[in-house]
């Protein structure tokens, strides 16, 4: 975490932990070595703003390792706006955004986290317009809705990050969109600028690595180093949303002896057993958690006997409920669907079951019966 | 001349702010505060399974997950009749204390000490610790590039600690924190498998059993959080509180000297005892605790956007009907009072409720207990601290009471009709949960949020919220550098995300909304 110069050597190294920690592949420590060493002279400006967020992305943000977060605020990224970090409030904090759209046209990154409303603006603003209204005898300004803040950043963006599921996909808040139209950050800066890059990163919240290997990606994609940005169908990352949970569950074993987790009492904390019974979402889940695991490594969902609750599908929340009960569509050819009897299904015929099952929820169907509300 | 200034975003809190201060003779006459984002989380609850309720209200805030998560908890416990097991008390006690602690550590450090220290003036630091001169160099280079992004800019003021030596131990101690708060949430991740937005916590229990293995990774982070609360956390809330400059807002920010706690850390079974203590406090008498009385919660509306037929309710029979041209509405946040009363909640509330001996010292030589009784600013900040060490070393207790093996879940089927209610205190302060179950699904729930009673607009009788309230008398020397309008509001810790509400009880949707 040394400001001092560091030779191209400390960098590769440097560069090669980050690689390792943050899960790219190998084959790009030398890019990264470049990025990372462009970075600490010329740092890439960052803004990140918040639309119907929670903040949850930003807190996970803090809880990154590998870059930590000093190094990456203070000596890889030029971050001009943050509501929670940044030092400014007010007019001093939006001025740091018009001037960094003056001086840095075309060179910032843009982060968004949450979705963006669109039933009425006013359902999310910060900073404040020019224009007044009247208020107790005085003229007040008026709230700037985040519609209008996506106007004039997205066009001189560099590239847009959608950090978190909410924002991605619309994640909760758009489980009510009936209500404030609460929509992906991809389909309003299509809107504005088709052409604009547009990179995803799910969950909720965001991993810290998650969040930070897609910066690096688009980084290097930026550069010029194309095959650096792997993105699937939804805009991911490849790197971290390209297993499916299920596939790497340290769990994986237990379900395929059908040794299932039904009473939070009756475990024997060295059995591991299976969620699947409790609603566990890990097999229509793409995400490296099994193996990246949260906060510092210490655990994750499954690990502490709690089911996957695919926070990282666009699917979450609304497609993947009711939560605590097991996948149902789960079908095995000519075998009764009942999970009892799953322990000797072979393990190929239940991840074809169980795809299908996500690809109908993915098409975002569901059965004529259900209501809005998700009742039945 | 009296001129109105709009502050808007309040950085470093939580979700969208907007300060309005009337401004007359350098200092503040009047104020209004404004919620300014709306999501509708509990809509999308109805019909949902009761279970979700728990998931989907940790939502509500990436801050303050495992507060929501767990009042939604005892929430469904309450409805479903569940007989807490004391492993699983005893373990969302010690998860809900780390969050207080890595809470706290953020609040102080990362919202506000930027509020109160120079970090230009690390640049001039002349003392020879590696750790600090590597600090100095950082800051340098930043400050050299023009570049001292996110740090700069930012108000300007002339009573920033700009002693280098201070100032530069403080900026490290904030780099320090970053650690330390990582640290408490990897506690809860121990038990509850990661945070934000943790899985641990079940209706009926919690999902992990407290192993020998398990106890000692948390105990080990504690410890050391235990350390650097007592060296670092106390200290640093000392050298600020003892700078000249700050003495004022021992005082100013007073919000009006009325406290309420629902009180939290059960510490058996049935709740009846709480490490922190349930209680009122009226205009300031601190020796004088009252008991509290759900029933004389009430809900005004008459400056939110809701109608007229949802004015003085209990939020059991809560209604929630927006009518956003309404005439002198002015936010998405309700005005909850307390037999009429706006009331501040917090780790202040809950203090003056406890009187800790360590509390009433710090009182005592700070002079606070001196007529007139005021607690501002920065009392706030320390009844923080003071919190974070109390609940730290509390929770090494709870740690030996877990009794590896035992039982950690209270298994209850879901009932066809039920009503429930989950207390809690998180670290911004009273948090309420409540559900009606219909058909064994989520009829109605509703939350009732500390940054509602805190961020409160007027009432019926046009009496202001806490924060408003707070804000008469603030000194605002430089109308373009209102430094010390921002100092008091996030003493508070505001959490907007949680804060705003909106449902309807009967048909679960919003009417109309009015284009602000």
């Amino acid at each position: 975490m040394t400001g001092k110069l560091v030779s191209r050597r400390r960098f590769l190294k440097q560069a090669g932990a980050t690689t390792a920690l943050l899960g790219l592949s190998e084959a790009m420590i030398p890019e990264l070595a470049r990025a990372l060493q462009g970075l600490a002279s010329g740092k890439p400006p960052v803004i990140w703003i918040q639309g119907q967020s929670c903040t949850g992305c930003s807190v996970s943000f803090l809880n990154a390792n590998y870059p930590s977060v000093t190094e990456l605020v203070l000596d890889k990224l030029s971050v001009r706006f943050h509501p929670n970090v940044m030092g400014g409030t007010g007019d001093a904090a939006t001025g740091a955004i018009e001037a960094t759209v003056k001086e840095k046209k075309g060179q910032y990154v843009l982060v968004v986290e949450g979705p963006i409303p669109t039933k009425e603006p006013d359902f999310c603003t910060f900073g404040l317009e020019k224009a007044t209204k009247p208020f107790n005898g005085y003229q007040r300004r008026k709230d700037k809705p985040i519609y209008e803040w996506m106007k004039e950043l997205v066009p001189d963006a560099a590239a847009v990050i959608a950090n978190g599921n909410c924002a991605s996909f619309g994640g909760i808040p758009m489980a009510n969109a009936s209500v404030t139209g609460a929509t992906p950050v991809s389909k309003i800066v299509a809107e504005i600028d088709s052409k604009k890059p547009v990179i995803n990163v799910g969950g909720c919240p965001s991993h810290p690595d998650w969040f930070i290997g897609t910066v690096l990606e688009a980084l290097l994609f930026l550069g010029g180093k194309k095959s650096a940005l792997n993105l699937d169908d939804n805009l991911r990352s490849k790197t971290f949303f390209g297993k499916l949970i299920h596939e790497n569950c340290e769990r994986r074993a237990s379900f395929d002896a059908g040794l299932f987790l039904e009473d939070w009492n009756s475990q024997n904390p060295d059995m591991n057993l299976c969620m699947f019974k409790m609603g566990c979402k890990g097999p229509v889940t793409y995400a490296d958690c099994p193996t990246r695991r949260w906060n510092s490594a210490v655990n994750w969902c499954v690990g502490a006997n709690a089911p996957c609750h695919g926070c990282a599908e666009p699917t979450f929340y609304e497609n993947l409920a009711p939560l605590y009960e097991p996948l149902p569509d789960v079908h095995f050819a000519g075998i009764s669907p009942a999970v009892d009897t799953l322990g000797w299904v072979a393990a190929a015929g239940t991840a074809v079951g169980i795809g299908g099952h996500y690809v109908y929820k993915q098409l975002g169907k569901k059965p004529e019966s259900e209501s809005e509300g998700g009742e039945k | 001349m009296a001129q109105l200034i709009s502050i808007d975003p309040v950085t470093r809190i939580e979700g969208h702010l907007r300060i309005d201060v009337e401004v007359e003779g350098g200092v503040v006459k009047d104020a209004w505060s404004s919620g300014t984002m709306f999501r509708g989380i509990e809509m999308l609850l109805k019909g949902k399974h009761p279970w979700d309720a728990q998931q989907v209200t940790e939502r509500i805030c990436g801050v303050c997950p495992l507060v929501h998560g767990t009042a939604a908890s005892y929430n469904l416990d309450d409805a479903t009749g569940v007989q807490l097991p004391d492993n699983a008390r005893i373990i969302r006690n010690l998860c809900l204390g780390a969050n207080f602690i890595q809470s706290h550590i953020l609040h102080f450090y990362h919202l506000a000490a930027l509020d109160y220290v120079d970090v230009t003036a690390v640049t001039k630091y002349e003392g020879k610790d590696p750790a600090l001169l590597l600090l100095k160099d950082k800051i340098t280079k930043l400050a050299g590039a023009g570049d001292v992004y996110p740090f700069l800019p930012r108000y300007d003021s002339d009573d920033y600690v700009s002693d280098p030596e201070l100032a530069t131990t403080l900026v490290s101690h904030y780099v320090q924190a970053l650690e330390m708060r990582k640290k408490a949430q990897e506690m809860i991740a121990v038990f509850y498998g990661r945070m934000p937005s943790f899985v641990g916590t079940v209706p009926g229990g919690v999902t992990t059993p407290p192993t020998l293995s398990k106890i000692t990774a948390f105990q080990a982070r504690l410890q050391q959080l235990q350390q650097w609360i007592d060296e670092i956390y106390i200290q640093d809330i000392l050298t600020v509180a003892g700078v000249q400059a700050y003495a004022p807002f021992l005082k100013a920010g007073d919000s009006g000297g009325n406290y309420l706690a629902y009180g939290g850390f059960d510490q058996n079974q049935s709740g009846t005892e709480k490490f922190f203590p349930r209680g009122i406090i009226y205009n300031n008498e601190i020796m004088n605790v009252k008991p509290v009385d759900k029933g004389k919660i009430s809900e005004s509306v008459k400056h939110s956007w809701y109608t007229e037929e949802c004015e003085g309710l209990n939020p059991k029979q809560g209604r929630t009907d927006p009518e956003l041209e309404k005439e002198g509405a002015y936010s998405f946040l309700k005005a909850p009072r307390y037999d009429g009363k706006p009331m501040e909640v917090g780790p202040l509330a809950r203090q003056l409720i406890k009187k800790p001996t360590i509390l009433v010292d710090l009182a005592t030589k700070l002079g606070l207990l001196n007529p007139p009784v005021k607690f501002g600013i920065l009392p706030r900040h320390a009844a923080r601290a003071i919190e974070a060490k109390l609940v730290a070393d509390e929770m090494s207790k709870w740690l030996d009471q877990l009794v590896p093996g035992g039982k950690i879940w209270d298994k209850k089927d879901i009932p066809g009709e039920a009503y429930g209610a989950g207390l809690v205190e998180g670290p911004r302060g009273a948090l309420g949960h409540w559900i009606q179950i219909k058909g064994k699904k989520i009829g109605n729930y509703q939350a009732v949020v500390p940054t509602t009673w805190n961020a409160s607009p007027r009432d019926k009788s046009d009496v202001r919220g806490p924060i408003e309230t707070s804000l008469i008398g603030i000194p605002v020397p430089d109308v373009e550098n209102p430094i010390n309008v921002v100092r008091d509001v996030r003493s508070f810790d505001p959490c907007l995300a949680c804060a705003i509400h909106i449902i309807h009880p009967e048909h679960n949707g919003v009417k109309s909304f009015r284009v602000i």
